[in-house]
C-alpha cells in the first residue's frame, strides 16, 4: 500500500511541475472537445486536460485555455487578445525563459501554424530541469476571443517519438471549441 | 537519527528560521563540533555552487569579474583575502538579490549590479555580503539555532512570502536559500551594515553612497509591490535600516577628502551587464526597469543601434498610450545609426501592420526581409507580408 502511494505521488507530482515550464491553465471548464487513442489515460484536474501512455514524467499531451486576463507566474507580461500569433508566441517565451527552474532552454523553432483551422504558433523547444533530465516540446497556441488556447506534446527527450507525434497530430485534428467559448 | 542527518536537518531549521535568536549567539569556539559543523556548511555551499555553476545561469565576463575581484580586495585586509579567497560571481537574474556563502563565495544578480551608480555603492555592497562570510554568519545562525530546536517552522511557507525568488528555493540548495532569500538574522545584518560602512571608508569609499543602496532597494520594493523584501526577507526593516547607516556615519569621524565614488569608471565596466539586464527586465515583463537600464546603457553608448532597438522593443511591447509612436522614434534612430540592422525595420513593419497601413508594413518587412533573408522569423514575415498584399488591393 505504501508503496502504491508513492507512486500515486510521484505521477501526480510529475505532472503538476516536473518536465512542464508554466503552468496549467486556470480555465474552471474547459470547453473544448478532442480525441485520443485508448491506450492514453486521461488525468484531469478540471483545469486542464492531460494524457499519458507511459506517465507524465516520459510523455504527455496537455491541452489547456487560458483566459487573456490570466497572469502568468514568471513574466508579468500579458496576453491581448489584438495580438499576432507570433507576439503571443513571444509571450510564452518569455514566460519560460523567465522562469527560474528551466535551464538551457534552446528554441528550436517558431514558426506560424493552425489548429484545425485556427491560426497560431507552432514551438518546438528543449529544457533541462534540476538533476540534469532533458525535455522536448512541441507546443501550438492560438488566440480566439478572449482566450489563449494551447497543445503541447512533452517528452523526455530521449522518449520524443514519432508515434508520439503521430498520436498528438490526431488530437490536434481533432480538437474542437465548443460555440458558446469560440465568439 | 545519524549526526550527518541531525546536521542537515538543523541546517534546514535555522536556513528558514534565521531570525529567532535575538541575542548575538556564543561563538562556535564554545562548541566542540564547530570546526566540523564549519566543514560541513563549507563543502555543502561547495557542492550547491557546483549546481550554479553548471546551470547556465551565470553570467559569464572575465575582465568584469577581475574589476570586481579588485574592488572587493581593497576593501580586507590581506590575511582575510587569503583565508577566504572571496570569489565574485553574477547570476542571470533581473531581481535585485546578492548573497554570501560561508566559505567566501558571493554571488550578485545582475539585476542589482545592473542598478547601482558607482564603484561606492558596489563596496558597500560586497563589503555587507563579505562581513557576512568573515563573520561566520552561517555557522553563528546554526550555532544558535541548536538551542531553540522548538522552533520548526516549513521552509516552503518562508519561502513563499517572497513571489519573486521563490524559484531559487527549487533549483538549489538550502545554503543558497538561507543567504539568498530568507538573509541572516536581524542582527547579522546590522552588523554586516555597520562593518560594510567602516570596510568601505577605511578603503577611501564615500560611506553615504550606501544609503543610495538602499534606495534602490526600496524602489524595487515598490515597483515590485513587496512587503518583504528579498535580500533583506529577514533583515531590519529597511527604513529601520536606513537610520541605523544614517546614525552610524554620523558618529563616523568625517574624512579629511571626500570618498570615492567613482561613476565613470564603474558604468564603464558595467555596460554590458545594463544591456543584457535590461533584455532579462523586458522578458520579466519588468518593463519599468527594463527601460531606465536600457536608458542608462544609452547614456554610456549613444551610437549603439541596438540600444535604441531594445528601447523601442520595450515601448512597443509594454503598448501604453503614445508607446508606439515613442517606439518608431527609436527604430527610426536605429536604423539611422546603422541602415544594415533588420530588425527595428521588421519592428516598425509589425506597428503599421496592426495600425493597418498596409503600404509601409509590407515596405518595412521587404527591407527586413531583403537585409535579413533567413531571420529566425522569416516565415512569419512571409505571412504577413501575403496579407499585406492582399489588404493593400483590397482582396
Amino acid at each position: 500500500m505504501k508503496k502504491l502511494l508513492c507512486i500515486i505521488f510521484l505521477f501526480m507530482a510529475s505532472c503538476a511541475s516536473l518536465g512542464q515550464p508554466g503552468n496549467p491553465s486556470q480555465s474552471a471548464s474547459p470547453s473544448f472537445t478532442l480525441e485520443f487513442p485508448e491506450e492514453w489515460r486521461k488525468v484531469t484536474t478540471g483545469k486542464y486536460l492531460m494524457i499519458t501512455r507511459d506517465g507524465a514524467f516520459a510523455q504527455y499531451i496537455l491541452v489547456q485555455q487560458r483566459h487573456v486576463d490570466q497572469p502568468f507566474n514568471h513574466t508579468k507580461k500579458k496576453i491581448d487578445k489584438s495580438m499576432l500569433p507570433q507576439e503571443a508566441a513571444g509571450v510564452i517565451l518569455d514566460e519560460i525563459t523567465s522562469d527560474r527552474t528551466v535551464l538551457n532552454f534552446q528554441v528550436l523553432e517558431n514558426l506560424p501554424a493552425a489548429v484545425n483551422g485556427y491560426n497560431g504558433f507552432r514551438l518546438v523547444f528543449t529544457y533541462k530541469i534540476k538533476g540534469g533530465y532533458k525535455f522536448k516540446t512541441l507546443y501550438y497556441g492560438f488566440l480566439q476571443g478572449d482566450w489563449l488556447y494551447s497543445l503541447r506534446y512533452n517528452a523526455a527527450d530521449d522518449r520524443y517519438s514519432d508515434k508520439d507525434l503521430e498520436t498528438f497530430k490526431e488530437v490536434l485534428e481533432s480538437f474542437k471549441i465548443r460555440a458558446a467559448q469560440s465568439a | 537519527m545519524n549526526k550527518r542527518r541531525y546536521f542537515l536537518l538543523l541546517l534546514v531549521i535555522c536556513l528558514v528560521v534565521g531570525s529567532c535568536s535575538t541575542t548575538p549567539p556564543p561563538l562556535p569556539e564554545q562548541d566542540l563540533n564547530a570546526a566540523d559543523d564549519e566543514n560541513r556548511l563549507w563543502q555543502r555551499a561547495a557542492a550547491e555552487q557546483a549546481i550554479f555553476e553548471s546551470s547556465g545561469i551565470i553570467y559569464r565576463d572575465p575582465a568584469l569579474e577581475d574589476y570586481l575581484h579588485s574592488i572587493a580586495d581593497k576593501l580586507q585586509p590581506l590575511d582575510v583575502l587569503k583565508k577566504y579567497n572571496f570569489r565574485i560571481r553574477l547570476i542571470r537574474d533581473p531581481y535585485l538579490n546578492a548573497f554570501a556563502f560561508p566559505n567566501g563565495v558571493i554571488y550578485l544578480h545582475t539585476g542589482i549590479l545592473s542598478r547601482l551608480d558607482n564603484e561606492a555603492q558596489l563596496a558597500a555592497l560586497l563589503a555587507h555580503e563579505m562581513t557576512h562570510c568573515t563573520h561566520r554568519h552561517a555557522l553563528r545562525a546554526f550555532s544558535g539555532l541548536k538551542n531553540q530546536n522548538s522552533l520548526i517552522l516549513s521552509l516552503k511557507q518562508a519561502v513563499a512570502r517572497i513571489a519573486s525568488t521563490g524559484d531559487l528555493l527549487e533549483l538549489f540548495g538550502t545554503t543558497a536559500s538561507m543567504a539568498a532569500i530568507n538573509g541572516y538574522a536581524q542582527h547579522f545584518e546590522t552588523e554586516a551594515d555597520m562593518v560594510g560602512l567602516q570596510l568601505m571608508a577605511e578603503a577611501g569609499y564615500d560611506p553615504s553612497e550606501a544609503l543610495r543602496l538602499f534606495e534602490h532597494l526600496r524602489q524595487e520594493l515598490e515597483s515590485e509591490n513587496l512587503k518583504e523584501p528579498f535580500f533583506f526577507a529577514t533583515h531590519p526593516q529597511l527604513q529601520k535600516r536606513i537610520e541605523n547607516s544614517k546614525g552610524f556615519l554620523e558618529r563616523m569621524n568625517p574624512p579629511e577628502t571626500q570618498g570615492i565614488k567613482n561613476k565613470e569608471k564603474f558604468l564603464g565596466r558595467i555596460h554590458r551587464v545594463l544591456f543584457y539586464n535590461a533584455s532579462l527586465d523586458l522578458k520579466a515583463g519588468r518593463f519599468r526597469a527594463a527601460l531606465r537600464g536600457a536608458e542608462k546603457y544609452l547614456t554610456l553608448r549613444k551610437d549603439d543601434p541596438k540600444a535604441y532597438f531594445l528601447v523601442g522593443e520595450i515601448l512597443r511591447q509594454r503598448g501604453e498610450e503614445e508607446d508606439d509612436l515613442r517606439a518608431k522614434d527609436f527604430y527610426e534612430k536605429a536604423i539611422a545609426l546603422d541602415p544594415s540592422y533588420p530588425d527595428p525595420h521588421k519592428a516598425i513593419g509589425l506597428i503599421y501592420f496592426k495600425e493597418g497601413d498596409w503600404v509601409l508594413a509590407k515596405r518595412s518587412f521587404e527591407s527586413s526581409l531583403a537585409l535579413s533573408p533567413h531571420m529566425h522569423d522569416r516565415a512569419y514575415i512571409r505571412g504577413y507580408l501575403q496579407e499585406c498584399s492582399k489588404r493593400g488591393t483590397g482582396q
